[in-house]
């Protein structure tokens, strides 16, 4: 009996030791490593040199997947898009944003990817808002008002960081509600949520204040660094926005890039009606003119106001001075594109290589590279409307960068040249 | 959807099946079959409920010429709820397949607190004195009363359902009790009455254990249904104390009292019944020649559930001589009553077997074994003759009786424990008298017997083959399920060792252990700080947890704790428990976080569901083993051994394993939903200390983790 028991004991010691040869055991260092597998990424070739594996045809259908899912739901119901947006985005700097297991810390990382956000949005969004808020022992603070230009706002993210105390969705959800109650109409209310904390010190029912914000027509998105919270989702669900948790940097950077593009319109803002808007021109090189944002007399570089005549430095913003909308008009244009998208390209299928039609467009429409380097069969795709054909690099190109099919634009250009012709 | 099981053709509502319900209901075909009893085990949150009612209800669809009547036993009203209500939409499914043909009638039976529509009655505020006050309007001598007098009040639905007479039926169609309730009131017949009047024609009966395995209440089924029936009892796992419950009786100083002033209150009535209706008494004594089975020509409602684990010949034969009289019996009861206050006057502890009980009050208070076993009878035919309604106040006579019945009935299986005071509270004199069974297999005995199919079912069975054992009887079928998981929704873990390596347990020596203390109060607060929403943390006793709270408190580690959740804490008040609860969930729901400290065995660990956001965590602070020192768990341990060769420490280890199990069972409800449980014993690793081991889903999973 009781050798019994000695044995099984050494047995389950053995086992304990097993399990921790298995994986479990590792140093730190060595799982990194071991996570990283950068030995997966090299191949042997045909001659026996080590090559890095063609990642590219993997990063490729990743992206396709992507732009399929999105244009999916945008083609089924043709949505309106809201492109003006006011987004305010809310950090969380409690006591949790100090947290070190994204590297240095939680903080930082949210920083660093806020910032790159910020002009990614206004890189898609060049008519919308954003106004940063944080906060911090359970108080919300505003650190910028809503504003167009991505600089002040990096500016004074980065000379505000530090953290400590607990953290009060309600504080920052009423502070938010108080400033995006007054936008007009047309705007898109928006508020993003980068939430450190696993809990939230509110002074009193959070409900009411997600019911005031639905009824504010207000959408939150949440994305947590640390796990799910009821609460979070709840705000999401109710308001219409996103809520997502990130597992690590890389998987932050996605979800918070997630919200740059602009979110289909809320069905009840959905009218049409006119906005009234100015078009300011550049001032003239040495001209002297006091500046009405910086309440400073500035030399050249700016913008006049076409009913004012007040000095702007920066576009899009609101006339401090009459209160118009001043754009200027590659914004407008360059809003275009979320309404219009581009089709997803259609892959060409890699076998027939001596078909006479597959072989006269051997190179890319875009870069005239050629589209299968060497004897070996490269991945190629097609714009539906044009059937020109396209190397992948310049896929991804036309629809993230470019948002125009060049091929489709030289057609009209021709059939225009030959119409003027005729 | 719509599938073939070997011959019969198993109508499913939903698109998609798991591959565990679909073996779970080729072994339950099976079992019907042939015509056998069978124990299955599969884990909560995968369908077990519509798995098990879409087979047996496709089955019986599949052979029309024998039809199948389904008894479905839950253990809370909310459960059987939840069952009809899968019912219902099973029922929906099928009529669209079939049509006519799959007409059903399927009734949820419970307490007229439950199903009462009449608001003067329902207002009462427990379930003893709704059925007093339920009484009070509809006895045959009130309704007789009021037909001369219109000034007595009497029942209007139920006088509506009397006046419908067999034409109250319910149509086919699913009810649960909410329905009977809408159904009652739109017709104006009592629901009640009804319901239990439809038990016959119903297709599903859905009901509590008590229905079928409390002697007191299970008459109600032992005329009405038949034996091609399939009993399922749901959530079975700790079917064995339900059946040891309904057997034992105990008795305190509050009950004799009590009882004294029940039997002065029965002597008044009879003198005045003698001064104003000897002939009643008179009728009564030539009914009780004649044999207690002969009552079955009363009307309905004034019928006493009768006694089915009482023998046969116990109802054939004729009361004994010497209680037949009504005063006679009331001497009987009286010098019962004076014999048990003597015996509760004991200084030291006593265990007694029945057959030495017997002798003694044979000898003491010349009362033998035979009169002792009519009491209960007895007494409800006396409490009928003198038209008492107020039965709510006879408790204490009641269960004196119970316990006099009991007692004269079985000679094995049970045993007698006087104890002057608690174990716990040794200043405080609480003498009771506790007739305690321990034998499980005697209150469902009649129940296998009877039924054709006994299904036996839960989220927890194991050891499988322990339960058959406990229960004596002998399964056709006895498997074990295990949940398939599309992703890791749930991740046990055991732990053995605190922060500082040394070694944590619940283990009498080691439980005050201040390391011990300090290790457990820094694994949880380690633990808040990274788990969002609600932790339940159970303990092994409510001592315990007083003990475990104040020290934390004393180290200043409950103040951390609070820091990043709120603490509620079960106590032994209902009332404050719910409060406690009410406020945990809504700590959880606004996002402040919560931890709920509880206790293994408490009213919270056994009814109440911790899913979702309200559990990403459930600790385990200890084995929870029962109170070994008290009387009554070693006197069902010699028993066990003695009669079913089960050892006392395979028991204890299966107790408490199968209560751990069901603590942390509590924070997964669904598939969809997970969490994180966490073993804290050193003795949840050693096999050496568990000879049996946990089969359950937790297990499976630990081993594999």
């Amino acid at each position: 009996m009781n050798n019994g028991a000695d044995k099984r004991l050494n047995r389950r010691a053995e086992e304990d030791e097993d399990d921790e040869d298995d994986g479990d055991g590792l140093e730190a260092w060595e799982r990194t490593y071991a996570d990283e597998r950068s030995w997966e990424s090299l191949q042997e070739d045909e001659l026996g040199f080590l090559r890095p594996i063609d990642n590219k045809a993997i990063y490729h259908a990743q992206y396709r997947r992507r732009l399929r899912s999105l244009s999916s739901s945008a083609a089924a119901t043709r949505i309106q898009k809201g492109l003006i947006r006011y987004l305010y985005i809310v950090i969380d700097l409690s006591r949790a944003a100090a947290e070190t297991d994204f590297r240095p810390n939680r903080m930082v990382v949210v920083a660093k990817h806020v910032e790159a956000f910020i002009r990614e949005f206004f890189d898609q969004n060049p008519l919308s808002q954003i106004g940063l808020v944080t906060i911090k022992d359970g108080v919300a603070h505003c650190l910028t008002d809503l504003g167009g230009t991505p600089e002040a706002h990096i500016k004074a993210l980065m000379g505000k960081l530090e953290c400590s105390g607990d953290s009060s969705l309600q504080n920052a959800l009423d502070l938010v509600h108080g400033y995006l109650n007054q936008i007009p109409s047309y705007g898109h209310r928006e508020v993003l949520i980068l939430y450190s904390a696993l809990s939230t010190c509110d002074p009193g029912d959070i409900m009411e204040t997600v019911q005031k914000c639905k009824k504010s027509k207000i959408r939150c998105s949440v994305i947590g660094l640390a796990a799910e919270m009821f609460i979070c989702k709840h705000l999401c669900q109710e308001t219409g926005g996103m809520y997502s948790v990130a597992l690590d940097e890389a998987h932050f950077k996605e979800l918070i890039l997630e919200h740059a593009p602009p979110p289909p319109a809320i069905a009840e803002f959905a009218i049409a009606n006119l906005i009234k808007m100015g078009f300011p021109q550049r001032a003239a090189e040495g001209s002297i003119s006091i500046c009405s944002c910086h309440k400073e007399a500035k030399v050249g570089a700016g913008y006049t106001c076409p009913r004012c005549k007040a000095r702007v430095c920066e576009l899009p913003t609101e006339c401090r001075i009459c209160g118009l909308t001043l754009v200027s008009s590659p914004h407008l244009a360059r809003s275009y594109h979320h309404l219009f998208p581009i089709p997803p390209f259609d892959e060409v299928p890699l076998s027939r290589p001596n078909d006479p039609n597959q072989k006269a467009k051997r190179n890319c429409f875009g870069c005239q590279s050629l589209l299968s380097p060497g004897n070996k069969p490269g991945l190629s795709v097609a714009c539906p409307k044009c059937q020109q054909h396209f190397c992948l690099d310049c896929d991804i190109y036309i629809h993230e960068s470019l948002h125009n099919c060049p091929g489709c634009e030289s057609l009209r250009n021709s059939k225009s040249v030959i119409a003027n012709e005729t | 959807m719509k599938f073939q099981i070997e011959d019969v053709t198993v109508y499913f509502p939903y698109d998609h099946i798991y591959p565990e319900q679909y073996s779970y209901m080729i072994e339950l075909k099976r079992a019907l079959d042939a015509k056998g009893h069978c124990l299955l085990e599969m884990p909560t949150g995968t369908g077990k409920t519509i798995a098990l009612l879409s087979l047996i209800t496709s089955y019986s669809l599949f052979k029309p010429e024998s039809p199948i009547k389904l008894i479905y036993c839950t253990r809370t009203v909310h459960e059987m709820e939840k069952t009809l209500a899968e019912l219902k939409l099973l029922h929906k499914y099928q009529k669209e397949h079939l049509g006519a043909q799959a007409r059903i009638l399927a009734i949820g039976l419970s307490s007229r607190k439950n199903l009462c529509v009449n608001p003067r009655v329902v207002a009462a505020e427990n379930r003893d004195s709704v059925d007093a006050a339920c009484r009070k309007l509809t006895a045959s001598w009130v309704r007789a009363m009021a037909a001369e007098n219109p000034n007595v009040p009497t029942c209007e639905y139920f006088e509506d359902y009397e006046r419908a007479g067999g034409e109250a039926l319910l149509p086919p169609g699913v009810y649960t009790l909410q329905d009977l309730r809408a159904f009652g009131r739109e017709k104006g017949w009592c629901p009640y009455f009804l319901a239990r009047r439809m038990v016959q024609f119903a297709n599903v009966i859905v009901y509590s254990y008590q229905y079928l395995l409390d002697p007191k209440v299970a008459g109600i089924i032992s005329k009405e249904l038949p034996k091609e029936s399939v009993v399922v009892f749901d959530e079975a796992h700790n079917i064995d104390n339900v059946c040891i419950e309904a057997l034992s009786v105990s008795v305190r100083r509050q009950t004799l009292e009590g009882a004294t002033r029940n039997l002065n209150r029965i002597s008044q009535e009879i003198d005045r019944f003698k001064a104003t209706d000897a002939g009643r008494l008179r009728a009564e004594y030539n009914r009780l020649i004649e044999g207690l089975a002969l009552r079955g020509n009363l009307p309905t409602t004034d019928i006493w559930l009768a006694n089915p684990a009482l023998p046969d010949d116990i109802l054939k034969e004729a009361v004994p001589g010497n209680i037949r009289r009504a005063e006679h019996f009331l001497h009987v009861l009286r010098r019962l009553v004076q014999y048990l206050r003597g015996r509760l006057e004991t200084e030291n502890v006593e265990k007694e077997s029945p057959v030495g009980f017997l002798v003694s009050i044979n000898n003491h208070a010349g009362i033998d074994q035979k009169t002792l076993k009519f009491c209960y009878d007895r007494l409800h035919s006396l409490m009928l003759t003198l038209e008492i309604t107020d039965t709510d106040e006879f408790l204490h006579i009641q269960t004196i009786c119970d316990f006099a019945t009991l007692i004269g009935t079985y000679a094995r299986g049970f045993s007698i424990i006087i104890e002057p005071f608690d174990e716990r509270m040794p200043h405080i004199p609480d003498p009771v008298l506790q007739l305690c069974c321990h034998d499980a297999s005697l209150a469902i005995k009649p129940v296998f017997d009877r039924f054709q199919s006994v299904v036996i079912t839960s989220g927890t069975l194991s050891p499988i083959d322990l339960y058959p054992r406990l229960l004596n009887f002998h399964p056709v079928v006895s498997r074990s399920f295990t949940m398939s998981l599309t992703r890791d929704c749930i991740c046990p873990m055991v732990l053995t060792r605190g922060s500082d390596q040394l070694p944590v347990s619940t283990k009498f020596d080691m439980r005050s252990d201040p390391g011990v203390v300090r290790n457990y109060g820094k694994l949880l607060l380690e633990l808040v700080s990274v788990v969002p929403d609600g932790i339940v943390c159970f303990f092994v006793s409510y001592s315990y947890m007083d003990g475990i709270i104040n020290a934390w408190n004393d180290h200043g580690i409950l103040k951390d704790i609070m820091q990043h959740k709120l603490v509620f804490i079960e106590t032994q008040d209902v009332v404050e428990t719910t409060l406690a609860l009410d406020n945990y969930r809504r700590a959880c729901d606004c996002g402040r976080g919560a931890v709920f400290f509880s206790v293994a065995r408490g009213k919270v660990a056994e009814g109440i569901d911790f899913d979702r956001h309200y559990g990403r965590l459930v600790i385990m602070f200890g084995v929870p083993f029962q109170y070994t020192l008290s009387k009554i768990l070693l006197a069902r341990l010699e028993y066990l051994r003695d009669n079913f060769q089960i050892k006392e420490g395979d028991f204890l280890t299966f107790d408490a394993l199968r209560q751990a199990a069901q603590c942390v069972g509590r924070v997964i409800r669904s598939k969809a939903d997970y969490g994180m449980m966490i073993f804290a014993d050193k003795r949840y690793i050693f096999p050496n200390s568990f000879s049996i081991t946990l089969t359950s889903k937790i297990l499976n999973s630990l081993i594999k983790g």
